[in-house]
């Protein structure tokens, strides 16, 4: 007979809102995981899934009410346990992985300190003892000279290194069960995949169990057994993997599926339901939007084109170290051509956004370089008005929707404030024109009084794409601008950004990590590696025979999300 | 870190000679010592003797350059009132106002550390509401009516402590301590705890916002996932990092105790250099008044400096990067 080793019942739990209403984060969910059983929680933010794990380890926040069921671990209700009885759960028969490992690693511990506390916490090993275990586990977990990393602090190591020292300390006590909670979303790709290799074997070995928290159908397709989808708190549906992942049967699977962009096949449109503003509103837009392209260009040669762009960063000097150089780009030379998306793909830290950066002139590249925009180098500009001009024919979408309004304007203003400050249009055609971009990027024109706050992170980066509208620009820098989002919202968005494109003809500069997205959305692309172009081309060449190992090891790294393959 | 030390010495080096030519120039045009030093017989022969006696007859330029060329041999000058060394005068009155200033900071860090951690992790406690009620009042109450206050309560209605002066003291090191005798101490304690009351108070607050931001990092949970005691995540891994904005304003503080510890000193009768400093201004004796502030400036910059070495410490990612 099969022990189950969690088991949810109808578990609810509310938040408190201002208002006096309650927030049901879950709502009436029911799940089992056996012993050794690896099992997917998925959903897109707000679905809840955290609040699972962080029951079971009495990690919920203070405001936090259990309505009804609860959680039982080995026949121990552990829901309605006191603060100082869940000593003996955490880290002892339940491990925790975070999803950020470089902010759950105390940043002024070292490494040591922080395993060897959680080892004398949960084990019987002291001193000496504790130390050499630690050894033991960080090898076992995979991670190279562990004795040295003793005494490194979390800084100073990658994210993928941090995760397994992560793992070494979920695994210290040999726990019955991990709670990974977005294990790799913080992490690169390439580094993804070998960590959640060495997850699977660690538990396999000692048959720990695993509830895995993600959104990513990629890596529930490649680990789990079973899986749950989530929404808004309430399950939609469960399963084992190929079985949801293959013949979902409820309208929320079936949408979320087909929101995943496909790293194998190209579409035209993602089959997701994508609102669109008022007609006549919208042709008033584009009307607008058309006015000013008399030269986007001329075909056959190229809108922007960059040669030698390198970029050196030197960091200050501290009390205690020298000042020192990073070279974040060296020597990139590309053309984008009038009309097409030009994609640059590549790992954090390898430079892509500071390629787009200078080329918008946020930052200063170092000398030797040439950037020609419309057959005119960019530093020959010297009047104010061909310099803005310029800025306004080269626009920014951010990655970051949150940061990148500002909040104490409304929507409307965040549109048009900048083109108001240049006395170009008066209130009431600035509010016109804010009410049109916003019908154009598929919001109602009402909620441009609305301040940001009010909007979702889908809705405030559709006000980021109306902004850069404004401008009437030919040429846009997309900076990851959908990573931040969830798959179905990413969809929409992406599906809107083509349609623009389409209509307005404009050029793109396509940055991501995101190699799927990338062959979505691109004609073209670059691979970028530690700040230089390992290899360039046709996007569905590059990504589908790569030359370069670089490109290869990143393809081959994605998890495949294949649902007509999954058996 | 040689380089920035370097860099860090060539910017004290302009800064304290900024300082020097301010207060010079400025001690000149406020007042005329001749006119306070001399007495009201004096003849114009007098007053021309007592001028160049006091090398104030000469150009202000010429007088400055002198007194630049002396500083670098270690000679402050001589101090027109007490017509003695201005560096010993200033040695003599040093270590009573160190000792007062860093008791008064061993205080405050002490009793508002805790205090603001506690009320911190204790958001919703009744201890926390008045803990976060009396650090604004305490922060608010001006030192000189606070000190009255004080000497009231504790010297004149319970009669427990001494108002004034710094009653029996040790010599260490050739320097007289109150801190080591039972009386001394007991002189020590009014105005220690009358400067500290504020440090008490803006430490508290520091304390308290530190750890309402701390509580919340992924870090402070999943120390808490792992595990491990509340006590050592308190200890371990709160404290650590609620230190940086607390060091800072130690630092700077540290420096105000010092410099102007003056208002605490004349209120106790502390024997201190704050005294010294309002009498060298009202008396225009230009050489202490000149030599202090040089000094103060010095002490500034270096617990700018060590406070830079701490961060490092207690940050790795300053460290290395």
């Amino acid at each position: 007979m099969t022990e189950h080793l969690i088991h949810v019942e109808d578990l609810t739990i509310a938040y408190p809102m201002a208002d006096g209403e309650k927030f049901r984060a879950i709502d009436g969910f029911s799940m089992t995981v056996n012993r050794g059983q690896i099992v997917g929680v998925v959903g897109e933010s707000g679905a809840g899934k955290s609040t699972i794990g962080k029951a079971t380890l009495g990690l919920l926040d203070e405001n936090a009410v259990i309505d009804t069921g609860g959680v039982s671990l080995d026949q121990v209700m552990v829901t309605q346990l006191e603060e100082h009885a869940f000593t003996d759960i955490r880290g002892n028969k339940v491990g925790y992985i975070y999803q950020n490992p470089m902010t759950a690693l105390n940043p002024v511990l070292t490494i040591g300190e922080q395993i060897v506390e959680a080892i004398e916490a949960n084990t019987d090993k002291r001193g000496s003892a504790a130390r050499d275990y630690a050894i033991t586990l960080l090898e076992q977990a995979e991670v190279p000279h562990p004795e040295e990393r003793l005494s490194k602090y979390p800084h100073q190591l990658s994210g993928g290194l941090c995760q397994r020292i992560v793992f070494a300390i979920a695994i210290s006590a040999k726990p019955d069960l991990i709670i990974a909670d977005e294990p790799t979303t913080a992490l690169d790709v390439t580094v993804q995949k070998a960590v959640l290799d060495t997850l699977v074997k660690l538990t396999r070995q000692e048959n720990i169990a695993i509830i895995l928290i993600t959104h990513d159908m990629g890596v529930v397709a490649e680990m789990c057994d079973y899986v749950y989808v989530l929404r808004h708190g309430k399950l939609v549906e469960e399963g084992p993997t190929a079985q949801v992942l293959k013949h979902p049967t409820q309208p929320y699977s079936r949408e979320l599926m087909a929101a995943i962009p496909r790293i194998d096949t190209k579409i035209e449109r993602f089959a997701v339901p994508g609102g669109l503003g008022k007609a006549e509103d919208r042709q008033r837009a584009i009307d607008y939007l058309m006015s000013r392209k008399t030269d986007a260009g001329v075909e056959g040669t190229p809108l922007l084109s960059v040669r030698n762009l390198s970029k050196t960063f030197t960091n200050n000097a501290t009390a205690l170290k020298a000042a020192t150089d990073f070279k974040a780009v060296s020597d990139v030379s590309f053309d984008v051509y009038p009309g097409e998306t030009l994609g640059i793909v590549g790992e954090s830290g390898s430079g892509k956004s500071t390629v787009g950066r200078m080329i918008l002139g946020l930052h200063k590249p170092d000398a030797g370089y040439e950037i020609t925009y419309r057959g005119r180098n960019i530093d020959d500009l010297k009047s104010r008005a061909d310099k803005l001009a310029h800025r306004q024919s080269l626009q920014c979408i951010f990655q970051d929707p949150y940061s990148s309004l500002n909040p104490r304007m409304t929507a409307g203003d965040n549109i048009t404030y900048a083109l108001r400050a240049h006395g170009t249009l008066t209130r009431q055609e600035a509010r016109t024109l804010a009410g049109d971009l916003m019908e154009l990027v598929g919001l109602p024109r009402a909620s441009a009084r609305k301040m940001p706050h009010a909007f979702s992170g889908g809705e405030r980066q559709r006000i980021g794409i109306a902004r850069a509208l404004s401008f009437r620009p030919d040429f846009i820098f997309c900076d990851e601008p959908t990573s931040a989002l969830d798959v179905t919202v990413q969809a929409e968005l992406l599906n809107l950004m083509k349609d623009l494109q389409d209509q307005l003809g404009l050029t793109l500069l396509f940055v991501s990590h995101d190699l799927s997205v990338v062959r979505q959305m691109c004609d073209r692309v670059m691979v970028m590696k530690a700040g230089e172009v390992v290899e360039a081309g046709d996007c569905e060449k590059v990504l589908v025979a790569p030359d370069h190992p670089y490109t290869q090891g990143l393809l081959a790294a994605m998890p495949r999300f294949r649902p007509e393959e999954a058996s | 870190m040689l380089s920035f030390v370097g860099k860090r010495l060539g910017q004290s080096a302009i800064l304290i000679l900024i300082m020097s030519a301010l207060v010079f120039f400025g001690m000149y045009v406020i007042s005329d010592p001749v006119a306070v030093l001399a007495g009201e017989d004096f003849t114009e022969e007098d007053r021309l003797a007592l001028a160049a006696e006091l090398g104030v007859d000469r150009p202000l330029i010429a007088q400055y350059i002198t007194f630049l060329g002396n500083v670098i041999r270690g000679d402050f000058g001589i101090s027109f009132v007490y017509n003695r060394p201005v560096l010993d005068l200033i040695l003599e009155r040093l270590p009573a106002t160190l000792e007062v200033a860093f008791f008064a900071m061993f205080i405050g860090l002490v009793v508002g550390i805790p205090l603001g951690v506690y009320s911190g992790l204790n958001q919703k406690a009744r201890s926390t509401k008045t803990i976060s009620f009396t650090t604004t009042v305490g922060y608010s109450i001006p030192n000189f009516w606070q000190g009255v206050l004080l000497i009231l309560l504790f010297s004149v209605w319970f009669k427990v402590l001494p108002a004034s002066g710094r009653g029996d003291t040790v010599d260490i090191f050739g320097v007289g301590w109150s801190l080591f005798s039972l009386d001394g101490l007991s002189h020590l304690i009014l105005p220690a705890l009358n400067l500290a009351i504020y440090t008490i108070c803006l430490q508290a607050r520091l304390a308290r916002s530190g750890t309402q931001e701390v509580m919340y990092q992924d870090y402070m949970t999943f120390a808490r996932a792992k595990g491990i005691s509340r006590n050592r995540i308190v200890r371990r891994h709160l404290v650590r990092n609620i230190l940086i904005p607390i060091v800072t304003i130690t630092g700077l503080q540290l420096g105000g105790l010092i410099a102007f510890a003056t208002v605490t000193e004349t209120v106790f009768s502390w024997p201190g250099i704050g005294k010294l400093l309002l009498d060298s201004i009202h008396s225009s004796d230009r050489p202490v008044v000149v030599a202090y502030l040089i000094l103060i400036t010095l002490m500034f910059v270096t617990i700018n400096f060590i406070v830079d070495v701490l961060y490092a410490l207690l940050d790795p990612r300053i460290r290395y990067t």
